[in-house]
């Protein structure tokens, strides 16, 4: 029973703290290029692409805990040993 | 401004053809579910980065953001959230619906991210070969 709830702990803890990252680092890039190009119109083509890349790459890393933490919550690869000798006392 | 045009197209191209590359080599050497993870994951984030590029390049252009009074919440916000829940929701669906391998899952997701690297790899050399011509 253990197992599952530090599972379910582990899953909540690497979400909360992947979003946490995420979201201070779109927000300084996206403060970043908001504040670049309002003082600079003309560079917004330039200042686009590199924030393109930048918030793909974060969200990427997004993406990857929640895979992460699904992973630890629905298909974690001790789960079926677990559940088998939760069954078997 | 050119050179970085040319990296976002790089990227781009390279995503598509990253994700055909892998999923048919997963497709030839993987069992069943680890091949769909691939194809699945990777043509989420393709269509992800796709969907990305349209909303920044169309309201952060030169001409659309000298617009006075414009708000970028409706645009830009609203429709990174709504691509980033449906995208979460089919990865969920996938996962606990155990429909695809989550190893197989995490590659095909992988696909930008190694076309990035590889335009990083790409830029790296060409600038080292031209600093030593």
């Amino acid at each position: 029973m253990e197992f599952l709830v530090g599972s379910v702990w582990a899953a909540g803890l690497a979400i909360g703290i992947a979003a946490f990252g995420c979201g201070i680092g779109q927000g300084l890039g996206l403060a970043g290029a908001m504040s670049g190009i309002s003082r600079n119109p003309e560079a917004a083509g330039k200042i686009q692409v590199n924030m393109l890349i930048g918030l793909a790459m974060i969200e990427s890393l997004c993406i990857y805990a929640l895979v992460v933490s699904l992973i630890l919550m629905y298909a974690h690869p001790a789960l079926k040993g677990v559940i088998a000798t939760v069954a078997g006392h | 401004m050119q050179d970085l045009q040319k990296i976002v197209n790089f990227v781009t191209k390279t995503n598509w053809l990253l994700f055909m590359g892998s999923s048919l080599l997963a497709l030839m050497t993987t069992p069943t579910k680890v091949s769909l993870g691939v194809l699945l994951g990777g043509l989420i984030v393709a269509v992800n980065f796709q969907l990305l590029k349209k909303t920044i390049v169309n309201n952060l252009s030169p001409e659309v953001v000298s617009v006075k009074g414009r708000s970028l919440v409706g645009n830009v916000l609203v429709k990174y959230y709504i691509r980033f829940v449906i995208s979460g929701g089919l990865i969920f669906l996938l996962i606990s619906n155990h429909i695809v391998h989550p190893l197989g899952l995490l590659a095909g997701l992988s696909v930008v991210v190694a076309s990035m690297f590889l335009a990083t790899l790409l830029e790296l050399t060409r600038l080292f070969f031209k600093e030593a011509v």
